[in-house]
């Protein structure tokens, strides 16, 4: 880096490198090593002037312009919803879902069910019927 | 087209969704650099508060349709209240009549101190009595600590012409405050 290059960067972004280009920084720091007698004067005056724009008090963000900063957002159509909120939701679709299976799961069994029993006292009332036909034939029969 | 890696890309995304944390979250980060942003560059307080609102209003409408990789938001974000202070900035001059508001320079008093308040004053009035576009240059870059990259974007002109703005800015800020300096006499 030229001294003509290095004391145009002092003059527009200041002492401070970490405000120095990031492709220049590296070649400006050399610069001061190499040549501290003559970065020296630039830095002081460069650095007096930082001091006075941190000066500069930063604004400090009331509590209701945030208040109605935030309020804005429903106003500009976002859905206020709470990220705790969407798990809540999650675990009651996700419990809505299992009883939902149980729920299936209930009928078909019964169903099951049902027909197995309905089969056995199908064959009882078969059972019986013949065992009265038995005894009526007997009665025939004599 | 390179993506931009962008701080802010997971933030937009869930306040697009309506996260109340995530908004609340982005009116933290944000709501002060908007507002610093415009009180800087306007030099009005209640005004500073009306861009600051306006601008995250914006950003509101703007993040569910929020397309990453193509731009960071924090600059968008700048580019949207940057045109909101020029808005404001033109309607001054426009209704601007013959006598404009003084800006009077305070100067140095011997029975001022230095209180930090005070040296910020002169810092802002200093500041204020600058070219616009000096001023914004400064801004932009040493206050909202963008890269000269982003700065000279956002201004629309090449980085060599905002090393001058910046530079002519430095340069007028040192002398209208040159009897704060501490090897000013008197101070």
């Amino acid at each position: 880096m030229t001294a003509e290059r290095f004391l145009a960067l002092i003059a527009a972004y200041g002492a401070d490198a970490r405000r120095w280009p990031v492709d220049e920084r590296a070649a400006a720091e050399a610069f001061m090593a190499a040549q501290p007698e003559a970065a020296r004067a630039a830095l002081a005056e460069a650095d007096a002037v930082d001091a006075l724009l941190h000066a500069s008090a930063t604004p400090r963000v009331s509590m209701a312009l945030r208040d109605r900063v935030i309020a804005s957002a429903s106003e500009a159509g976002l859905k206020a919803r709470r990220e705790g909120r969407r798990w809540l939701d999650r675990l009651a679709l996700a419990l809505g879902a299992g009883w939902a299976v149980a729920a299936c799961a209930g009928v078909i069994a019964g169903v099951f069910m049902t027909s197995h029993f309905t089969a056995d006292a199908q064959a009882d009332a078969v059972l019986y019927q013949a065992s009265l036909l038995g005894v009526d034939d007997t009665e025939v029969l004599g | 087209m390179a993506l931009i890696a962008d701080p802010d890309e997971d933030l937009v995304r869930r306040v697009g969704q309506g996260d109340s944390a995530a908004i609340q979250a982005m009116v933290a980060r944000k709501l002060p650099r908007m507002l610093a942003l415009a009180q800087r560059m306007l030099g009005d307080a209640v005004e500073a508060e009306d861009v600051a609102q306006e601008a995250l209003l914006r950003a509101w409408k703007q993040a569910p349709r929020w397309q990453p990789g193509k731009a960071k938001f924090d600059t968008w974000l700048h580019r949207v209240g940057l045109n909101l202070c020029y808005d404001r900035l033109r309607r001054r001059r426009e209704i601007a009549t013959d006598m404009p508001p003084e800006r009077p320079d305070e100067g140095a008093a011997p029975d001022r101190g230095l209180l930090a308040a005070d040296v910020g004053r002169r810092v802002d009035a200093a500041l204020a009595r600058l070219p616009e576009r000096q001023r914004e240059a400064i801004v932009l870059c040493h206050y909202q600590e963008l890269t000269n990259i982003e700065a000279a974007a956002l201004m629309e002109v090449s980085v060599e012409a905002l090393e001058s703005l910046l530079s002519r800015g430095r340069r007028a800020l040192r002398l209208a405050l040159a009897d704060m300096r501490p090897d000013a006499e008197g101070v």
